[in-house]
């Protein structure tokens, strides 16, 4: 296995475990986004503010759950593709030391025709990674925005909680939460961009 | 890789083996071809190790696409670990494999390659004019297991019966039998379970003409060297390590 292709296996790897942090921490914004409904609610006018807040939370989370869900979905078409590229990687290879082993032989020129075949669909595996590396990344890029509208609201919501009269601690500790787990999807997503963004179709 | 013709009429057998390049960890193999007019049949292609060297010394008497079919006698990596590049290189072409191990046989990869499966009772590979008959072999070792018979060049195909382990220098035909004993006895005791269908198998096996008894490891016997090798199986206690 070259280096390259060990590096293609880990990338595609990563995004998984990344992602299955990310799925983890949006499920406790969802929560907290319950939690915070259950407050607002007893708080009654005096958490008027933070109530559209909350719904605004779930919201978010449910959109974060759903995208990451889907980019699962697609991370394991790209580690389906990055098998593949390998096995034909691995074929073109031998063909080729095949026809070289070949050398003089009566039939030697025959192999030229599956080492070609085999050339072009390494290459396609190739540009259709980078293809799908790049909508991947896209869809990451929708995860960040998810994260960093999530930080506007906590931010927000701080400023709500702080009306909030007793209730303001537990609102404070809402916001907090929410704030934390979109510092930390921000992070991991940003961490999978990285890992790809040397495949990117350039 | 060194090869071998072993059989010249109406069609060739050809053996390939000795391979200079194999890395010394990996059990040494032998292959055979089958060569008709416009076809050629791989029996026991080998090892994914081996498919370069196995594919360039086929290019010595057939174009790849005239390499329309594949044998394998049973499911072990070192008869067919190869097929996934067979399969990318050929287009057009039959694996016949038991069928018993069709599912474990596609973890090689078999998406192009047509995975004709052969019954526990046996069956015919017909290659051009030339009949081949699949002879059941089954508990030796493999518990699907078939050997290979052609009737005309009375080569009989015996997978990992007859089997010795040797260097690579080792001439392709036995040539003083009871030297070569010691050599395949503990392989044969220990790679064979069952003595019951080792006896089945030898019943059948002396009811064909067979010139040159062929397996995959080692040595072939020619003429009377078979019939020994026969009374010599017969007589040996398989199945030896519980
Ligand atoms: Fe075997
Ligand atoms: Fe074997």
């Amino acid at each position: 296995m070259t280096n390259q292709t060990k590096s293609q296996f880990i990338a595609v790897a990563s995004i998984t475990s990344e992602l299955s942090a990310v799925m983890v921490v949006a499920k406790e914004i969802s929560l907290a986004a319950a939690n915070a409904k259950a407050i607002a609610f007893r708080a009654g006018d005096k958490a008027k503010g933070f109530q559209p807040i909350t719904d605004f939370i779930n919201e978010l989370a449910k959109e974060t759950i759903e995208l990451v869900t889907n980019i699962n979905i697609y991370a394991l078409v790209l580690y389906r593709l990055t098998v593949n590229e390998f096995q034909k990687t691995v074929a073109y290879n031998k063909f080729e030391l095949a026809s070289k082993m070949a050398g003089d032989a009566v039939y030697a020129k025959s192999m030229q025709e599956p080492v070609e075949h085999a050339k072009l669909s390494m290459q396609d595996c190739q540009r259709q990674f980078k293809r799908d590396v790049s909508q991947l990344l896209g869809q990451l890029e929708a995860v960040m925005h998810h994260a960093r509208a999530a930080r506007v609201i906590a931010a927000n919501s701080r400023i709500e909680a702080s009306q909030a009269g007793e209730y303001l601690q537990s609102l404070q500790a809402v916001a907090e939460s929410v704030d934390k787990a979109a510092h930390t999807i921000h992070d991991n997503v940003q961490r999978c961009r990285i890992a790809l963004s040397i495949y990117r179709n350039s | 890789m060194k090869m071998t013709k072993i059989y010249e009429g109406s069609h060739q057998w050809i053996m390939f083996g000795r391979d200079e390049g194999k890395p010394g960890n990996i059990i040494d193999t032998n292959q055979y071809v089958v060569r008709t007019a416009n076809r050629c049949l791989l029996l026991d292609p080998g090892g994914a190790e081996l498919f370069a060297p196995m594919m360039a010394a086929v290019l010595h008497h057939a174009p790849v696409d005239q390499i329309t079919d594949l044998f394998a006698s049973h499911q072990d990596p070192d008869v067919i670990s190869s097929l996934g590049l067979w399969d990318q290189a050929l287009t057009n072409a039959k694996l016949h494999a038991p069928a018993f191990w069709e599912g474990f046989l596609r973890h090689y990869s078999c998406e192009s390659i047509e995975y004709v499966g052969i019954p526990d009772n046996g069956g015919t590979i017909k290659l051009e004019s030339v009949e081949l008959q699949l002879i059941p072999a089954h508990y030796l070792h493999s518990s699907a297991n078939f050997h290979v018979y052609d009737p005309q060049a009375k080569i009989l195909m015996t997978g990992d019966v007859g089997a010795a382990i040797e260097g690579p220098d080792t001439p392709v035909f036995v040539e003083n039998f009871s030297a070569h004993v010691e050599k395949m006895r503990h392989w044969h005791q220990r790679i064979m379970p069952s003595n019951q269908a080792k006896r089945v198998w030898i019943e059948r096996v002396r009811n064909l003409d067979v010139d040159i008894l062929a397996p995959q490891h080692g040595r072939m016997f020619k003429g009377d060297d078979v019939k020994r090798f026969l009374d010599w199986f017969d007589a040996l206690q398989v199945g030896i390590a519980v």
